[in-house]
């Protein structure tokens, strides 16, 4: 380490065994540290006075959003609160201020979001500090976790209290770190403090985490070697780049093509297997439970690899009526279902006050979240009305819509798209809508189709264009992908669909997409065989328990199962099932029915986080 | 037993013990196991994947005995959907392949244990097969049928397979062997030969000159102990007598058996077997996933979980069809080739007894791919 660094900290309980080695003689020419208010900390991290400062999350957000500095947060090194503190301390640590009055303290927030609250966190701007800075600190946490009684002691002589109830506080109330829940749990945090500003004032973009660079090189242990097997040793480079990969280093568009083509099945699955587990360090799988609705088949679109569609003179064509609707909602939340993933054609006779009438009634009648149009729905809509994606969008979540599904991407490479899907809305729009939906705080899911006949390289460009987009907003929650279902379509199958190609291009996704949180299996089209053996391929969500599915079944693909089924399946593969909802926040995990709070008040209402504001 | 000790046992080709089998199938990562269950494979097979042209026949469903997880089984003549085909409707099977000009090389013949036919009724129909087609290879009667002639005709096991070899018998297939702790057997199939018998019978074969295969059904009320003896079991009569060509496991279906409350095996639960059956008898040289029971998505994948074999084209399977198996009755050589094309492995035609009738690109894969093979609603499973 060159020079002297400047740390600043706030003074508060949780702070210190983060600061304990520093105190006590650890590197003592290489740090200087003073303890200030949090203001006086942000002050000096923005001024430049601090390298580091650690700090409330709270005011990491105030200063990315407000100053728009290039912040960045060291990895693995915060102080999380895991339960309830006394009335007493709650004022060290600033939540009062943070969340008390918003979210009725840390319990609530655990209850509704299943997710770690973060309270302090090491923040410095953007190359301020490198790893070697980041190990000196991760080695002061480990001395302070050794000493949690002398830290307690030391705090009372200075603060008063009683020593032996720090001590408590500090080993049962309090914990440190800061691995992919944490930042879940901080994505959370910040999603919730953007709705609850009003719209006019707020920023485009909710406020995100970003680590230091050197954050990859942290924590993730290499996959053991692999001996040379086969023909493998005839492609040098491609081990090397996927223990890379697997220990997060993002991969370049040519070195996923060579990846792509030259990586071994089981190779390519264990890189992708060491990065989920990084990423989703406790085991869990995830599913929801929601029922996907059709509300019309009529379609404009035509795409030739669709048997679902009807064209607007078909006698078969339909669109669902208020009672047809009504029923299937009941039904779902009888089931235990949140949430509807709505989808139709693009149906000329549907305006967009259609959908503002539908949505305001599911809202007003039904406690179920509303997963609904995909990106060539709402340019479809678009267009029709004559507005721009952006007011149709606003509309539309006044509404009630919650968030975005990311169906219809099909490959994003017009060349793919011209051929299989000429009147769909090309990749510009598609990544339009879902940019636009970001911004105004929607969460979105992206897909993937392949066996059209497209290259690595097509493949290639489709996950590039989803990480740029996701770089820029983190609205992404999840991806998926599967392969083409022929059977009854206008579209030959030409190409390679089998289990083995799915299980490359999902593995290969987990290892490209690094900066999407989930990886969600198909086994509604792959069969829940292959979808459980996917979780072992980079996968983290087994899906929805689907009530309902008309798409990929009329085009051979039927297969169901229950949230029981799913979750012994889950089991057998070595996880633990857990339900969630759209933004993958955990739900209590309970016997009966899920229940979610609504007030009808349109896009917060069944938004577990906002139901109890 | 740590998994990096059980890894250089295998590289360094020391056979596994008991406890090295238990660590396998407890291990928690699946892709560790198929990554050195795929290096013994390569090591053994290169990338090669086998499969054959066969038919099925399956003569009776009348059986004496009542294994609760079988579904294809009328116990007694007359009850319903029991069948017992005449000589003629079994060798017209045939017939019609020959007609067709399907060039099968392999007929598998697996039946009930009927009680009221006369032995005769096997030899004729072996006989009568052969008449038709004097090259095709006959693998018929499990362990468990051959111990029935046994009792049943008061004939030593020896001369009953003398008899049915003189008849055109060339190879037994490897069922009944279910699982061998008597602890399963008495709950699952207390009145049909138990391990001792079931191996003796193919020991008897193998001294003989006859091959064989093997299997294990797995997924239902066993332990992994009881996997692990059944496979150090099988392991130790091919020390003894080097018989057995291929290793089958099965996974136990249930629809329509009196287990119908135990849920199936998982895909990950079929391919960690597949692994730990590769790893543990290194001294049997062929794994087969069964695409019929397996789903064409699993038997596929377990290409690379150690399995070198497919089974065939199978015309007419009916054992797991009745246990609820969604998969087709029958695939082309063209979809198989393209399956294991797929699959990154190299297809190789060959007959019963592993002999190379025609591989790579002496073979026809469907290529464009052909509408047929997802025939059944969930073919593809």
């Amino acid at each position: 380490m060159t020079g002297r660094v400047s740390l600043a900290a706030v003074p508060f309980l949780s702070a210190r065994p983060l600061t304990y080695g520093i105190e006590h003689g650890l590197a003592e020419d290489h740090f200087d540290l003073v303890y200030d208010s949090p203001e006086g900390c942000a002050g000096r991290v923005s001024r430049g006075e601090a390298q580091l400062a650690l700090l409330p999350s709270v005011r990491y957000r105030h200063l990315a959003l407000d100053r728009g500095l290039d912040l960045r947060v060291v990895p693995h090194l915060a102080a999380v609160v895991h339960d309830a503190l006394p009335p007493e301390v709650d004022g060290e640590y600033d939540l009062g201020a943070l969340v008390g009055g918003v979210l009725g303290g840390v319990d609530a927030w655990r209850e509704r979001t299943g997710l770690p609250f973060v309270s302090l966190l090491w923040v410095g701007r953007n190359g301020a500090v490198g790893l070697e800075v980041a190990n000196q600190l991760a080695h002061s946490l480990r001395q302070g976790l050794a000493h949690l009684r002398d830290i307690a002691t030391a705090f009372a002589q200075v603060h008063g209290g009683d020593p032996a109830h720090h001590e408590r506080l500090l080993a049962h109330c309090l914990g440190y770190g800061l691995g992919s829940e944490e930042l879940s749990g901080l994505d959370a945090f910040f999603d919730h403090l953007h709705l609850a500003e009003a719209p006019s004032s707020r920023s485009p973009v909710p406020a995100r985490i970003r680590l230091f660079d050197f954050a990859f090189a942290l924590g993730s242990e290499k996959p053991e070697p692999v001996p040379a097997a086969g023909t493998k040793g005839a492609m040098p480079g491609v081990d090397a780049l996927l223990s890379d990969a697997a220990a997060g280093k993002r991969l370049s568009p040519a070195e996923c093509i060579r990846l792509y083509e030259s990586a071994p099945l089981l190779d390519l699955g264990r890189a992708a297997d060491e990065r989920r587990r990084f990423l989703h360090p406790r085991n869990r799988v995830t599913y929801i439970i929601d029922r996907n609705v059709n509300y019309t088949n009529l379609c404009l679109t035509a795409c030739k690899f669709c048997n679902f569609f009807r064209p607007a003179k078909s006698k078969e064509a339909y669109t669902l009526s208020r009672e047809v609707l009504a029923q299937k909602f009941s039904e779902t939340v009888a089931m235990g279902g949140i949430q509807i993933l709505l989808q139709g054609g693009v149906n000329p006779q549907l305006r967009l006050d259609y959908y503002e009438d539908l949505f305001r009634w599911t809202k007003a009648n039904f406690p179920l979240a509303l997963h609904a149009l995909s990106p060539e729905e709402v340019s479809f809509i678009a267009k029709q009305e004559g507005l721009p994606i952006r007011e149709v969008l606003e509309r539309l979540i006044a509404a009630g819509l919650d968030s975005l599904p990311g169906g219809g991407a099909e490959i994003l490479d017009d060349e793919i798209r011209h051929r299989i899907s000429p009147l769909k809305c090309n990749t510009e729009t598609w990544i339009e809508v879902m940019r636009e939906a970001h911004g105004l705080g929607l969460r979105t899911t992206a897909t993937l189709v392949f066996g059209f006949g497209e290259t690595a390289g097509h493949i290639t460009r489709h996950l590039e264009r989803l990480r740029a987009l996701q770089d820029q907003t983190a609205g992404f929650t999840a991806f998926i992908c599967w392969p083409f279902q022929a059977e009854g379509t206008r579209l030959r199958l030409g190409d390679d669909t089998t289990a083995q190609r799915y299980l490359r291009v999902f593995s290969l996704a987990r290892l490209y997409l690094d900066n999407f949180p989930n990886l969600q299996v198909s086994w509604p089209t792959m069969g829940p065989a292959i979808g459980q053996v996917a979780l072992r391929f980079g996968g983290n969500d087994f899906g929805s328990a689907m009530i309902e599915e008309n798409v990929v079944s009329q085009a051979g693909a039927v297969f169901k199962l229950s949230a029981e089924d799913i979750e012994r399946r889950v089991r057998a593969a070595g996880f633990v099932p857990r339900q969630r909802n759209m933004r993958y926040e955990l739900l209590p995990i309970r016997g009966g029915a899920i229940s979610v709070r609504h007030d009808g008040a349109g896009r917060g209402a069944a938004h577990p986080i906002l139901a109890g504001a | 037993m740590a998994f990096l000790e059980i890894k250089d046992k295998v590289r360094a080709g020391e056979p596994l013990g008991f406890e090295d089998g238990v660590a396998l199938f407890q291990h928690p990562n699946l892709l560790d196991l198929g990554q050195l269950a795929n290096e013994v494979r390569e090591r053994m097979h290169g990338q090669r994947t086998y499969f054959n042209r066969n038919m099925h026949i399956n003569a009776t469903n009348v059986c004496v005995a009542s294994c609760r997880f079988c579904s294809f089984a009328r116990l007694k003549p007359g009850d319903l959907g029991a069948y017992t085909l005449s000589l003629e409707e079994a060798w017209g099977r045939l017939r019609a392949r020959v007609q067709a000009k399907d060039p099968i090389t392999e007929i598998h013949i697996v039946n009930g244990l009927h009680d009221g036919l006369p032995f005769s009724y096997y030899t004729e129909l072996l006989a009568g097969l052969k008449r038709i087609c004097p090259t095709v290879h006959l693998k018929a009667f499990t362990a468990v049928e051959i111990f029935f002639f046994h009792q049943h005709y008061g004939m030593p096991v020896e001369e009953v397979l003398t008899r049915l070899r003189a008849a055109g018998l060339d190879s037994l297939p490897g069922g009944g062997a279910e699982i061998f702790a008597p602890r399963v057997r008495r709950k699952l199939c207390a009145d049909k030969s138990d391990a001792a018998e079931w191996l003796d019978v193919h020991r008897t074969a193998h001294q003989m000159g006859l091959r064989s295969n093997c299997t294990m059904l797995y997924g239902h009320i066993e332990t992994i102990e009881e996997r692990v003896e059944h496979l150090l079991r099988l392991r130790a009569l091919q020390d003894e007598t080097g018989g057995f060509q291929t290793f089958i496991p099965l996974a136990f279906h249930a629809d329509g058996n009196a287990m119908q409350r135990l849920a199936p095996p998982t895909g990950v639960e079929d391919l960690r077997t597949f692994a730990v059956s590769r790893l543990l008898l290194h001294n049997i040289p062929h794994l087969k996933a069964y695409w019929v029971m397996l789903g064409l998505k699993t038997a596929q994948t377990a290409q690379w979980f150690g399995a070198d074999d497919l089974d065939g084209t199978v015309q007419e399977e009916r054992i797991y069809h009745m246990a609820g198996a969604e998969t087709p009755q029958h695939l082309g050589v063209p979809d198989i080739v393209h399956l294991i094309e797929q699959a990154g492995r190299v297809p190789v035609e060959r007959d019963t007894l592993y002999n190379v009738l025609a591989e790579g690109s002496d073979l026809v894969s469907s290529k464009p791919f052909r509408r047929s093979l997802p025939q059944v609603a969930g073919a593809l499973s």
